[in-house]
């Protein structure tokens, strides 16, 4: 059995239109690591992101838990990766909330019984009342439809959660309540965002990406406390690391 | 209420037109709306289903924007053309069915049993007229002023043809006489269609210069056999209905479902309606009913609040 | 912003919500045609059909002033349709009578089949009586988007009105539509591949999955036994 949670080797991908968005890219995640994903707007973070379950589809190799996506099935892969999507509104599409979060495992064949159980713990995971099942997205406040989109990518049981800037548009406390919440899951994590406080909170590691490439990979507060580097990609140190220097 | 869109009622509700013309497009509407679900399933790609789901959602939402005319009233877009080109004849029926479907359940626009008369007249005709029109005029690969004078005529003919359509089928519920239908709904959707056909041009133009990607997407196959044979088929249905109808070898609730509307000769007189003031007892009794609804409405509600509240 | 236009009364507590969706589209569908078919002069059967959806609408808990609001916006279109008819005399204020009463009644049995249930219940109701599952789908998601997009347009409104000063002529007015709809298309375009790709990604693979089953109970059988019976008392008795 692989050690490796996901291993991504010579990654391209071009837009439809032509224009590269990823360049010869090189990512390997052990199981239970914890990498954020770092980069200015259009750096093609939401774009790697999405090749990590063969949404889209590049030239090169991504293998997840040891099964290769391009011949591996389909059904697996997005059973093994959840994708949480930056706008929780395109992620939250059925009438009521229970459907949303039924929606995953019943389309990989779990039963009905099982389902409402899923739906329940998927609830209390993300620290939401079962009076939620019922209700409808579009009457929820923003950090209540991240926490249930959220769900949604729970109750499929990843073993591999990529995340697509999800402390966006949260106020604090809410951003807080999330961040929390992400601390305490057991997947392995790749968390593309522009939240570096987030960042240094939650992940030993971090990439920055580019323009489709990727500039640096290592620890994270030795890559987010280099200034230089982080100017050099739209970025900048982060506040508590700054104070910490100076 | 909400700030800023409004909405007015538009679509034919129940009572107007006879039994037999609402059933015999409903049967159509509805035979229609299984082949295009069935085609959709069997030839479209799934990535249209969200597609189809937001632009419902748009159309809805656009119905109720208004635009003043003529300083006092209002217009808006329907939205049937352009969802024909855009999507392709299968696909626009099945959007603009579903938007229509949804006013009658939530404004109540339109009636139960005219959904039929109304998905045809705003679904199918507009969505149908307006994709045919479009392609005759070879606007597929036009761009510039080709394309926007080939939205207008696409976007004007089907507000025509549809109001046309509406007209005929009050006339043949005997509701409004042809001549004042085509005249006074054909005339007025003729000049609101030119703000459909304007519209419909600029929102094209807009996609050719912003994304000219969506309006080359292969979503629709072309008219294949399949679809003539279940054109005849569908067309066929309501004449069926309408056949059977002047038969007399039908039982008697079928027959009387499917006959004319009443014989208006056959209004009971009550002893007070033998004068002039007739019609105002008439006005007076309608309202009354709407009080006698309201008071017996109260009534069940206050006995059914004291068993709950006990 | 909060939008309550829709399934406002969806969630009372009445012995009419709390019945399966099925029963509620097949009871008042045949309310509706029995309705249609009252000949023109019978006016106790009228009568008759206006106290059953008096009670039937008092069980409900919907507002009365919601009930007749509803009825009232569209009978004025009915009426004008009605003085449009090709009758003289006695006999135009008779049809004019009868379709009042028509539409009224068929008006009123409407706004009850369509608060007696949450959407989605309702939805799941059509699914289940044979509504196409595409035409089911499309129903959810514009419930579900319909909000959404609303919101886009108030702010794109907003977002016009403060650079607008004073009222502009019709052509003005729609040039702006005309490029407010077409972002707005674009938009939603780019928000149906984000939603196809998240369907994707949660295991997606063209065909809906069916989702709970339903339970039946005695009530719908009492609910429908009475319009049968009721129906079928004002028609033969």
């Amino acid at each position: 059995m692989t050690d490796y949670a996901v291993r991504i080797t010579r990654l391209n991908y071009s837009y439809p239109d032509g224009t590269q968005a990823l360049e010869s890219i090189d990512l390997d995640l052990k199981k239970g690591e914890r990498v954020a994903l770092v980069g200015p707007s259009g750096a093609g973070k939401s774009t790697l992101l999405l090749h990590l379950n063969g949404v889209l589809k590049g030239s090169g190799t991504v293998r997840i838990l040891g099964q290769t996506i391009a011949d591996g099935d389909l059904k697996f892969i997005r059973k093994q990766v959840g994708l949480l999507f930056q706008d929780p509104n395109d992620q939250l599409f059925c009438p009521t909330v229970f459907e949303d979060i039924a929606f995953g495992p019943l389309n990989l064949g779990v039963d009905a019984q099982e389902i409402s159980k899923r739906v329940e713990k998927a609830l209390s995971d993300v620290m939401l009342d079962h009076s939620y099942a019922s209700r409808s997205a579009h009457h929820l406040s923003q950090g209540e439809r991240k926490r249930v989109a959220l769900a949604t990518v729970l109750a499929m049981e990843p073993n591999v959660l990529a995340l697509d800037e999800p402390t966006g548009n949260l106020d604090p406390g809410n951003r807080r309540h999330l961040i929390e919440l992400i601390a305490g899951l057991p997947a392995t994590l790749i968390l593309g965002t522009h939240d570096l406080e987030m960042v240094l909170a939650l992940c030993d590691r971090t990439v920055v990406l580019d323009r489709g490439k990727i500039h640096a990979d290592g620890e994270t507060s030795a890559i987010l406390a280099d200034a230089g580097l982080m100017e050099q990609h739209g970025l900048e140190v982060p506040l508590s690391l700054r104070s910490r220097r100076g | 209420m909400r700030d800023g869109l409004q909405f007015r009622p538009m679509h034919i509700p129940d009572g107007i037109l006879t039994n037999r013309i609402a059933l015999s497009l409903d049967a159509l509407s509805g035979a229609s709306i299984l082949f295009a679900s069935r085609r959709f399933k069997l030839e479209l790609s799934a990535r249209m289903i969200p597609i189809m789901g937001v632009l419902s959602a748009f159309i809805f939402a656009a119905q109720m924007l208004n635009f003043p005319v003529f300083g006092g009233t209002s217009g808006h877009l329907v939205g049937g053309a352009l969802l024909g080109i855009m999507l392709g004849p299968m696909a626009g029926l099945l959007t603009m069915a579903t938007v229509v479907v949804a006013q009658a359940l939530f404004l109540q626009d339109g009636g139960l049993l005219a959904l039929g008369a109304n998905i045809f007249n705003i679904g199918a005709i507009t969505v149908f007229s307006g994709s045919a029109v479009f392609r005759l005029l070879g606007a597929e690969q036009a761009s510039g002023r080709r394309l926007a004078l080939a939205g207008f005529v696409a976007g004007w003919f089907s507000m025509v043809l549809s109001a046309s359509a509406c007209a005929f089928q009050l006339a043949l519920s005997n509701a409004v006489p042809l001549g004042i239908g085509l005249t006074a709904m054909g005339g007025y959707h003729a000049v609101i269609g030119v703000a459909e056909g304007a519209l419909t041009a600029g929102v094209i133009s807009f996609l050719h210069k912003v994304r000219p990607d969506l309006l080359h997407r292969d979503f629709t196959p072309g008219f294949k056999l399949v679809d003539w044979a279940g054109g005849l088929v569908l067309v066929a249905i309501p004449l069926v209905v309408l056949v059977l109808a002047g038969s007399s070898g039908l039982p008697d609730p079928l027959q009387s479902l499917l006959a004319g509307p009443s014989s208006i000769a056959d209004a009971a007189v009550s002893p007070l309606l033998s004068n002039r003031n007739q019609d105002l007892y008439r006005v007076l009794g309608y309202l009354a009913l709407f009080a006698l609804f309201a008071a017996i409405f109260l009534a069940v509600r206050w006995i059914r609040n004291r068993k709950g509240a006990s | 912003m909060k939008h309550s236009f829709i399934d406002r009364f969806g969630d009372l507590d009445s012995p009419l919500h709390v019945l399966d969706a099925r029963t509620k589209i097949v009871g008042f569908t045949a309310l509706t045609v029995a309705a249609l078919l009252i000949p023109a002069g019978n006016s106790g059967q009228f009568f008759a059909f206006f106290f059953f959806i008096a009670i039937l609408a008092g069980i409900s808990q919907i507002p009365l002033q919601y009930v007749v609001g509803r009825t009232a916006v569209i009978l004025p279109f009915v009426l004008l349709a009605g003085l449009a008819a090709p009758y003289r005399g006695t006999q135009r204020w008779a049809w004019l009578a009868a379709l009042l009463l028509r539409s009224t009644l068929c008006l009123l049995i409407l706004v009850l089949l369509t608060n007696t249930s949450r959407f989605a219940e309702f939805l799941r109701g059509l699914r289940k009586l044979g509504c196409p599952r595409i035409m089911a789908v499309n129903l959810g998601f514009l419930y579900r988007y319909l909000f959404v997009l609303s919101d886009e347009i108030m702010r794109m409104r907003q977002a016009r009105d403060c650079r607008r000063v004073g009222a502009l002529g019709t052509i003005s007015e729609m040039k702006i539509l005309g490029s407010m709809l077409g972002t707005l298309m674009v938009r939603s375009f780019e928000r149906a591949d984000h939603m196809y790709h998240a369907m994707l990604s949660r295991g997606f693979s063209g065909e809906f999955p069916v989702a709970a089953p339903r339970r039946f109970s005695w009530r719908d059988l009492a609910f429908v036994s009475l319009v049968a019976l009721f129906i079928a008392a004002t028609f033969y008795l």
